[in-house]
């Protein structure tokens, strides 16, 4: 593979982009979030068309109109979201789509062959007759790999391929990677974390705004130089400085048990408070009950036992309505599924969530100017880069997005504020942003859960910290002292106690 | 400051401009249009095929369907049309399908008559009587399929179709064992009609003894309504939200399953005015020839207006225009049913380019704001 | 969204299922059109001409007045679940295009003639199976079809074997219940024992069981599963289901309004029996001939057994040996000494 060389102007995601990744090479490509990193693999794969540029493979010019095509030139991709099937075996969902057939029979037993030796060959470990659904996200994410190799890919793209791992895991990942490119893969490596970036890549290609700003070798940068190109600018560093924490218990929940639709006890027994002026941040690897948690919180799904009690009040019983006019604001995980109506104008997602309140109604109907006023105040006051409040949610790049629910949550002067992964998926800038708003709210006495996958966000941004594992709060954490290595071991049940 | 003043300014001018930019609206009427264009198309090739000429077919049909008898034809149509269709719309402004308008109005229709024909009442009170029983049985029977969906999980498209059988079936059984009254010699059969004081007198029109029906004004009160409900209050907010993002909905607070049962109750509520203008303008009784069918005929129409009232009038206005003009058709021996295929054709047309143009303009938009915001400010001010 | 995207897709197919499932019968006159001479106009129920049923009669008699009296006709036919209004606009533009006299075909239309009749004092017009809509200007054609179907109900009751017998109603109406009633009294003249099963296909206002075969074959099929041996099929284009049924488990089945021996397929000749026959093609043959000669009379004219207006055939011969005793059970009728129940 010699080169690639892709020009095109998109108007937000890329412009005269030109990468060159050599054969063998992990190949890191880092920007910020919404700086365009997605949008050229999805090009690479086949999943968009360039509207300029061209891409060559060993000096032969490809063009390809379907990830099919991509899959036939040697290019594999591993998403950020994994696309199993949740109740096939590994080996049913590393076949599926390219099943090897024997007189028109699936041939299982060749399949199994050939995945026992690509996990040796890599060190992916993993039993291709387990279920999917019992595996863990880094069994998955093997899973991932695997399924892309057995199709024969020589180019393996891996898109965040960290984010949802916790250290360990990471460690595991990498392992694998460095056996593959002995093997003379090559990987296209995507990532926002620089210390992962630069321990593991031969070459590193930094995008800002949709452009290739350098391509430099990890011996002569340091992780501030790289994010210094990344963002033009210095990083912010998740940090609280003096406590702002009252004796005054603003949320107390007492013995919470949460099941499953399908009967399953997701969150047990479990039990906390957070003052006024206080933030409390939950560590867990994804899948431990935080999602179940953060919804039996906004009365979106039912407790089973236990009281939820917010400023003295019993609320265990009230509906999601009814706790957001009580004073939880929520900023959800998922800011597209949860937090926005995407085809809705700015200012009528202003009104999502405060239906009831004003200045968004008035009475029974919905006071227009009042919402659109509003909103113009938070796109003032939170700094959401858009061109009017007109234009649909879905025209804004994720951090603005998540910027506009924050300054909505934040509206009508709340007492508790639910967040989930506020930062998740947005640039630094808009990062250091939010960061900024809880710090302030937090100092005017709003108290905060806050639920992160990102360790640093975590131990920067709680005063106190509670790790989540298999719905139960299994150790506290002093997040002045605890490291994310610490972390990371209570997260998977390595250690019960955290820190000294 | 005058930097951020003018930055301001701008910024409004802008929106105000994207607001009424010309080529927004022309998006919006360009689309059907040609939608339009190639449904008359397809029906052209149609015509050839089937030995008549296209040209021929539709002069003939614009004239006989301009004439004063059929213009008055075409509204009363239209009326029926429109209520069908918002009965329909505001189900699927929340993603609810109800498909059983059809047997909701027809059951409204059947049980209001009877009760319109048995009862004598001075006239306001008469025709109150028999709206009000027509929409709280026509809310009650769609009732059912919410109260299935929310504490059974059954969809609502399986069971409202179940509910039009049933409603078939139920009025079949109703009107031959207990609501009919026998006319001395006629094979049809019906409900004893509604008095003088229950019926609602036409208006006239010019050139013609038809009338319109002057239930034509509830439609208009019925799509206004159906505009400030939907667009204008919380309920509809919160109805719209649940249509955009079920998720959302019920992260914002919004209890889906009250929407459920709200809306299909209103639904069915609005179906049931769909047979007011036909009985109390027209026929006075429910029998056997009581046009069925209309609520089929609403969702294609719901769709052609794209759920919203003013397009909904517009789609109600064509499909009455294109069912009264067929008839000349029959007379110059060209099938008439050529007009079933410019229906369909027409729906399917315009949802497919309202769908290209929803797609063009989400991209519009999102490389609007792109270039927007891509010019003048610098990474500094966001990590500030 | 892909959810809703794909449940909208669904409703536009559907819809357009819907429309495309109307289109493909075509209701062109047979034969050529003289230049000159009266002309008639003729407003089809639903179905219109080859519904092989109800409307396909008129035509006959329409085809036999065209020819044999030189005339110019136009026939138009209605859609379902059109109102009373479109049946207006259709009379009206039969009248106004010169067409007298205009027969309207089937009691659908008596709402409508009754508004729009008076409106053309010089137009003459007929309507079949109504008695309703009266005036100077029309005639009303109807029908004992209770007399027809007693008799082909003690044709029935005569040869069944198993002592059970079945009638298939096609939509339940006050007029196929006549039917109904008449049959049953045939069958019980002949013999109190024998056991008659009643299916009706759809109720109103859904009038497709008129015209679904499939749904007259399983209601078939059960009624001879059930232990009938012969089926009345009252049922227009559904008894083309019966006659399927019949043929398949091997039993006879009695055909309705025309001789349907005549029209059916030759592989189902040998299952059908006898028809119960409603000369509605002589109703509007002598309506036209009668308006020709001048001789047009407003108010009811009933086609029964005494005029032959109803009847029985006997094509295929499977019923000569009780022909007589059939048309003794029809002269008792004739002279009154039976009276045949219509409800």
């Amino acid at each position: 593979m010699i080169g690639i060389t892709k020009r095109f102007p998109g108007v937000v995601a890329n412009s005269d982009i030109n990468i060159t990744v050599r054969r063998g090479d992990v190949h890191a490509i880092v920007g910020e979030n919404g700086a365009g990193k997605s949008t050229l693999m999805k090009i690479l794969y086949g999943m968009q068309k360039p509207d300029e540029g061209t891409i060559k493979i060993q000096d032969k010019q490809m063009s390809f109109s379907s990830p099919a095509d991509a899959i036939a030139a040697g290019i594999g991709m591993v998403h950020q979201h994994f696309m199993l099937a949740d109740n096939l075996t590994v080996l049913e969902n590393v076949i599926l789509g390219s099943e090897p057939t024997r007189a028109g029979r699936l041939n299982f037993a060749e399949a199994r062959q050939r995945i026992n030796g690509i996990s040796k060959a890599y060190g992916l470990d993993v039993d291709p007759d387990d279920l999917v659904e019992h595996l863990g996200v880094g069994d998955r994410q093997r899973v991932e790999i695997i399924k892309v190799l057995y199709r024969g890919a020589s180019i393996l793209i891996l898109d965040e391929p960290t984010a949802v791992l916790v250290p360990q895991e990471v460690d595991e990942l990498f392992n694998n990677l460095r056996l593959m490119r002995e093997e003379g893969q090559t990987i296209i490596f995507i990532s926002h974390k620089l210390d992962e970036v630069l321990s593991l890549a031969d070459a590193i290609t930094v995008i800002r705004r949709g452009t290739t700003v350098a391509t430099v070798q990890p011996g002569q940068v340091s992780a501030r130089d790289l994010a210094q190109l990344m963002v033009g600018s210095e990083l912010p560093v998740p940090e609280l400085r003096e406590s702002t924490v009252t004796d005054q218990v603003e949320l107390q929940v007492q013995g919470l048990t949460v099941l499953s639709a399908d009967g399953r006890t997701v969150i047990d027994d479990v039990s906390f408070a957070i003052h006024r002026g206080e933030i409390v941040g939950i560590a867990g690897v994804e899948g431990n009950g935080q999602a179940e948690l953060v919804e039996a919180l906004m009365g979106i799904r039912p407790a089973e036992a236990g009281r939820i009690v917010l400023a003295g009040q019993d609320v265990t019983a009230l509906s999601t309505r009814a706790r957001r006019e009580a004073g939880i604001a929520f900023i959800p995980e998922d800011r597209h599924r949860q937090g926005l109506l995407l085809e809705s104008p700015l200012w009528e997602n202003r009104i999502l969530g405060h239906q009831t309140r004003p200045p968004n109604t008035v009475g029974l109907f919905i006071d227009r100017s009042g919402a659109r006023r509003d909103t113009e105040r938070i796109v003032k006051d939170y700094d959401v880069r858009t061109p009017s409040i007109d234009v649909p949610a879905s025209a804004l790049s994720g951090g603005n997005q998540q910027k506009l629910i924050v300054g909505r949550e934040m509206s009508d002067d709340p007492s508790l504020l639910v967040a989930a992964h506020p930062t998740r998926g947005v640039d630094v800038g808009a990062q250091a942003a939010i960061w900024d708003n809880l710090r302030t709210a937090r100092a005017q006495g709003l108290a905060v859960l806050l639920i992160s996958a990102d360790l640093d966000e975590l131990i920067g941004m709680s005063d106190r910290l509670k790790v989540l594992l298999r719905g139960r709060l299994v150790a506290d954490a002093d997040p002045r002292t605890v490291t994310p290595e610490d972390l990371g071991s209570a997260m998977t049940g390595a250690a019960s106690e955290v820190g000294p | 400051m005058s930097d951020l003043f003018v930055a301001q300014r701008t910024l409004s001018l802008r929106r105000l401009l994207a607001r009424l930019a010309p080529h927004k609206l022309l998006l919006t009427l360009v689309a059907p249009a040609l939608a339009l264009l190639f449904a008359a198309l397809i029906s052209a090739i149609v015509l050839v095929g089937s030995g008549a000429s296209p040209l021929f077919t539709y002069r003939s049909m614009l004239e006989f369907g301009l004439k004063p008898d059929q213009i008055v034809n075409t509204v009363n149509q239209a009326t029926t049309y429109y209520l069908a269709a918002i009965a329909v719309a505001i189900g699927f402004r929340m993603n609810l399908f109800n498909i059983g308008v059809d047997g909701q109005y027809r059951l409204a229709a059947l049980l209001s008559a009877f009760v319109g024909g048995a009862v004598h009442l001075p006239a306001p009170l008469h025709v109150a009587l028999i709206v009000v029983v027509a929409v709280t049985v026509g809310a009650a029977w769609a009732s059912i399929a919410g109260i299935l969906k929310v504490f059974r999980g059954v969809n609502e498209v399986i069971s409202t179709i179940m509910l039009n059988a049933i409603a078939t079936a139920l009025g079949a059984y109703l009107l031959t064992t207990y609501f009919s009254v026998s006319v001395a010699g006629s094979n049809n059969i019906g409900t004893k009609p509604i008095g003088a004081s229950g019926r609602i007198g036409g208006i006239a029109f010019p050139g013609t003894d038809n009338r319109v029906f002057g239930l034509v004004f509830l439609a208009v009160l019925v799509g206004v309504g159906f505009h400030f409900l939907v667009n204008r209050s919380r309920f509809g907010f919160d109805l719209r939200a649940t249509g955009l993002s079920a998720s959302a909905a019920v992260a914002s607070g919004v209890s889906v399953r009250r929407m459920v049962l709200l809306t299909m109750a209103i639904s069915g509520g609005l179906a049931g005015l769909i047979g007011m203008p036909q009985l109390l303008g027209s026929s006075y009784s429910y029998s056997l020839d009581f046009p069925a069918g209309l609520g089929f005929a609403g969702i294609g129409i719901a769709l052609l207006g794209r759920n919203n009232p003013v397009g909904i009038a517009f789609g109600a206005l064509l499909f009455g225009f294109l069912d009264q003009s067929s008839q000349i058709l029959d007379l110059n021996g060209i099938p008439k049913e050529i007009v079933l295929i410019m229906q369909g054709t027409i729906v399917l047309s315009v949802v497919v380019a309202y769908e290209i143009v929803r797609r063009v303009r989400i991209r519009q938009q999102q490389s609007a704001v792109g270039t927007d915001l891509a010019t003048p400010t610098e990474p500094q001010e966001a990590a500030a | 969204m892909r959810r809703q995207r794909a449940t909208k897709l669904a409703a536009v197919l559907a819809v357009a299922a819907l429309a495309v499932a109307g289109c493909g019968k075509s209701n062109s006159g047979s034969g050529t059109t003289p230049k000159t001479g009266p002309k008639v106009g003729l407003a089809y129920d639903i179905g219109g001409r080859g519904d092989k049923s109800f409307n396909d009669a008129a035509a006959v008699g329409l085809d036999k007045a065209k020819t044999d009296l030189k005339l110019r006709i136009k026939e138009l036919s209605a859609a379902p679940g059109e109102t009373d209004a479109a049946k207006e606009t259709r009379l009206k533009l039969l009248a106004d295009g010169g067409y007298n006299p205009v027969i309207a075909i089937g009691f659908a239309y008596s709402a409508a003639l009754a508004k729009v009749a008076p409106k053309y004092p010089n137009v003459k017009f007929a309507i079949i199976d109504d008695l309703a809509a009266k005036g100077a200007n029309i005639s009303n054609l109807v029908f004992a079809e209770n007399e027809g179907s007693f008799l082909v109900g003690a044709a029935a009751a005569l040869k069944s074997k198993t002592k059970n017998v079945g009638f298939v109603g096609g939509v339940q109406v006050p007029l196929i219940q006549k039917f109904e009633a008449g049959f049953k009294a045939g069958v019980a003249a002949v013999d109190k024992s024998t056991k008659v099963q009643v299916k009706y296909l759809t109720q109103p206002p859904d009038f497709t069981g008129f015209n679904d075969p499939a749904k007259g074959k399983t209601a078939a099929e059960g009624m001879y599963d059930g232990g009938a041996d012969i089926v009345f099929a009252a049922a227009g284009g559904s008894g083309t289901g019966v006659f399927q049924a019949a043929k398949a488990k091997n039993k006879l089945a009695i055909g309705v309004d025309s001789d349907q021996y005549e029209s059916a397929s030759a592989d189902l000749k040998p299952v059908i029996m006898t028809s119960m026959l409603k000369r509605v093609d002589i109703a509007v043959f002598t309506f036209i001939k009668d308006f020709t000669d001048g001789n047009f009379k407003a108010g009811p004219k009933v086609f029964d057994l005494k005029v032959d207006g109803v009847g029985y055939s006997k094509s295929g011969g499977k019923i000569d040996d009780i022909v007589s005793k059939l048309d003794d059970y029809k002269k008792q009728i004739a002279d009154g000494k039976i009276t045949v129940p219509d409800k």
